[in-house]
This record gives structure tokens, sequence and C-alpha cells, in this order.
């Protein structure tokens, strides 16, 4: 694929289903739901913790501004202070907002990504249209729905990270083998083979694990991802068989 | 001036809320607990306009105590107060019918700003999420298919202009009971008295079906 092409498109194919890599496949797969558990424990401390500490000495902050009892000198000091505790808590907000479990074993796959797409909207202001265009069924793997949630996660991230996309259009459906979740958005478009290339050259340290980081996670679930991009946006397709 | 029930496990953060308030114009706090099995009794005693619930009590979870809020029908407004403005924490919220959700990773001034919303009977929730308001509504608004057995019965007695006294013997169960299932049968129609309720029986039960329902 020449990077000037004004359409570039990378599809990932299952992996060969030998004895070994179905082994490796499945434990993988296990290995979803620990990470997810880290993850939750690892938020957890953080709300415990700093959070607790930070909003309550920021209340004590506003308590002194409002009863104006501060020296105008000391004030200044005490609004830098309130505007640094501030953007820690933002920090704290995006961080805990994107890497939050949903409620994985609770929650049917389409409420779960129904609820990505608004907390999507909620942490960047983005507008998702999202539509169920066949019902999608009850009983799915655990490691399904995490995947599905992830790599939508990941695609609805990139997009607004690196595209400035304020846009999306996100559908699913489901036949009796494969769950499918569409994103197409009209922003500015990326070489799909060039950032694939760079991504494997940089490395997670560098950043830019997004497009890899999706290509793996469909991998473990022998799904199909492709990815076509161009001058008039782009649509990441999903496909993950549903056994 | 607004009265507010503060419920948070955090020693700090209920000291520096209070506080806060304290300084606010407006706004009283009339108890403080960290303790969410003490806060339906103590909002009954205290009357509260508005009870901020951190939703991480210790041992207490602030979506139960929310419940028995509602379950007890506590007239006061609930603002839940959280870390979390993930998807999953603002869907639950909302299950759960909060009248709104302020973020300990925002400002506390915008906590306040919460509290005299919710008080002024605004839902406040992101935009994001009023795609799943109208939902509760529809979900309690179920209609007569998710009617049990005993309240189509009772529906039937009630439309043909019995009292629930009446209903009562004739079913051999307690009056309280026909209450009881009269009180589902109105939310689950969506209706608000027994008028309404015989005005739906006549309007979705057809003749036929009566009559075969009296034998």
């Amino acid at each position: 694929m020449s990077p000037a092409s004004p359409s570039s498109s990378s599809r990932s194919r299952p992996a060969v289903a030998s004895g070994r890599t179905r082994h490796a496949s499945v434990a993988a797969r296990g290995l979803l739901a620990a990470a997810e558990r880290d993850l939750q424990q690892i938020i957890l401390d953080i709300h415990d913790g700093p959070v607790q500490d930070i909003f309550g000495a920021l209340s004590q902050i506003q308590m002194l501004r409002h009863r104006g009892e501060v020296q105008s000198s000391d004030a200044l000091v005490l609004d830098r202070v309130a505007a640094s505790l501030e953007r820690a808590l933002g920090e704290i907000r995006n961080f805990i907002g994107a890497f939050r479990p949903p409620e994985f074993e609770r929650r049917p796959v389409g409420a779960i990504l129904e609820q990505l797409v608004v907390q999507h909207e909620s942490l960047t202001g983005a507008t998702v249209d999202f539509t169920m265009t066949t019902p999608l069924p009850d009983q799915v793997p655990l490691s399904l729905k995490i995947s599905l949630y992830r790599i939508l996660q990941e695609a609805l991230a990139n997009a607004t990270r690196h595209a400035g996309v304020t846009h999306f259009e996100v559908s699913a459906r489901a036949n009796r083998r494969h769950i499918v979740v569409q994103v197409r958005d009209r922003g500015k478009g990326f070489d799909v083979a060039k950032v694939l290339k760079k991504e494997i050259d940089v490395g997670v340290a560098g950043g830019h694990f997004g497009l890899r980081g999706m290509r793996d996670r469909v991998a473990i679930m022998n799904g199909k991802l492709s990815i076509t991009s161009g001058r008039a946006g782009t649509i990441v397709t999903i496909r993950l068989p549903i056994s | 001036m607004i009265k507010v029930l503060l419920v948070d496990d955090h020693p700090l953060v209920l000291e520096g809320l209070r506080g806060l308030m304290e300084s606010e114009p407006g706004i009283e706090v009339v108890g403080t607990t960290t303790d969410g099995t003490r806060v339906a009794d103590l909002a009954r005693l205290h009357r509260p306009d508005v009870v901020v619930l951190d939703l991480e009590l210790g041992a207490t979870n602030g979506y139960d105590v929310l419940t028995r809020l509602r379950a007890e029908k506590v007239p006061a407004r609930v603002l839940v107060l959280t870390a979390y403005g993930d998807g999953e924490s603002l869907r639950a919220a909302l299950e759960h019918h909060a009248d709104g959700i302020a973020l300990k990773t925002d400002s506390p001034a915008r906590t306040i700003d919460a509290i005299r919303a919710v008080n002024a009977g605004v839902l406040v929730f992101p935009q994001a999420a009023r795609r799943w308001m109208r939902k509760p509504a529809e979900h309690a608004v179920a209609g007569p298919s998710a009617l049990s057995d005993r309240e189509r019965e009772v529906w039937g007695h009630l439309a043909s202009g019995l009292s629930n006294a009446a209903i009562a013997r004739k079913l051999g169960v307690s009056p309280s009971t026909v209450k009881f299932h009269t009180q589902n049968l109105f939310q689950k129609l969506g209706v608000g008295n027994r008028t309404a309720a015989a005005v739906e029986y006549e309007k979705q039960i057809p003749a036929a079906a009566r009559g075969r329902r009296r034998d």
C-alpha cells in the first residue's frame, strides 16, 4: 500500500488454528478478565486515596476563599493551589473514566457498548450515533464482551486523539456466529499501513499502540479487523466470533 | 434555605464539604454521617431537602441506601457524589432513581451547584446520559402484559366497581393485600387512581375476554 494512496486499508487474518495456537488463545482470553480485575483494583485504590484527599482539601480551600478572611497576597497563592488540585483531579477523572471496567458480567453486550458510547461523549464532548441494527445475543463469553468493549474504546479514542474527530456513527449487529461492530467517522483519515509500521517500530513505549493493540485483541479472539481510511474518513469494522 | 444531609465515609470530605456549605448562603447542613445504615433514620429525623450520598460507604453500598430511601418514600432529593463518571456509573445512578450525580473529580463548587439544581427539581446528569432518562419511565409503565394473574383479577373486580374491602372478601385475602395489588397495578399501568385503571380496563380488555374471565 503506497503512503500516497488516497485510501488505505488493513485486514488482520485469524490465527492458524493449530493445537498450540488454540491453547495460547484460550490462555490469552483468560488473561483478559484477569487484566480487567487488576485495573478495577488500581482504580479503587486511586478512588479511596488521592481522590478523597484532594477533593476534601479543595473544599477547605474554597471555604476559606468564600469566608473572605484571607489576605489578598495569600488569596492568590490559595487560588493557584486550588487550580493545581483541580487539574490533578481532572487528570484522574479522565483516567478513571476511560479505564474503569463496566460490569461485564452483569450487563448484556449491547448495554456495555451503549455505556461506552455515552462515556466517550461525556468525557470528550464528541457525539456518537449508536444503532443496533439487529438484536445482540444475551449470552456471550466474558472475553468477547471485554474484547469488543476495549477495541471499540480504542477505535473511538484514536480517532478523537489523532484525527480530531467529533462525530461518529457506531453500529452493532449479530448473526448466529458473529458480532460485528463498525465505527465510521468523517475525519481527516490516516495511512493505515504507515501507522501500523510505525507502531511496530516504536512499540508501546512510543505511545502509539492503538491500532496494534486493537489488532492483537482481535487476533486473540480469532476475529477480523478491517480498517479503511482516506480523505473522506475512516471505517473500522470489528468482527468477532461468538463462541 | 436548602437543608442538606451529608453521607460520606471519608472524614476529610465530610469536614471539607460541611465547612464549604456552611460558608454558602442558603444552604444548611442538618446532619452528617459516615454510616450508610443510618441514612433513612437521619433523613426522617432531620427532613433534609437534599441527601448528598457517597457510593462507597465501607460495608454499605450507596445504591442500597438509595433503594431504601426510595422504598420508604423519604421525600428528599438524592444527589450521588462519586469519583466515577464512567458510563456504568451514570447508568446505575439513573437506574436507582438518583436525582443527580456530582463528581469528586470536579471542583467542590460544582457539587454546590448540583445541590441547588436538584433542590429546584432539575435532574443533574451529563447531556450524554440523557438518552437513558426516558427509559425508567417506560419501564415503570410496563402495560397489562406485565400484570400477574392476581393483579389482573383485582383489576377486573376494580373495573366492575368493587371496593378494596369487597374485592378482599371475594378473593379471601386481607384488604391490605388488595391495596398492595392495586398499587402495583397502578404502577404497571401508569395510572394514578381507580377510575383511570377502570377506564384502562375498558380500553384494553375486549368485552368477550371480560365475560370469560368472570365465569
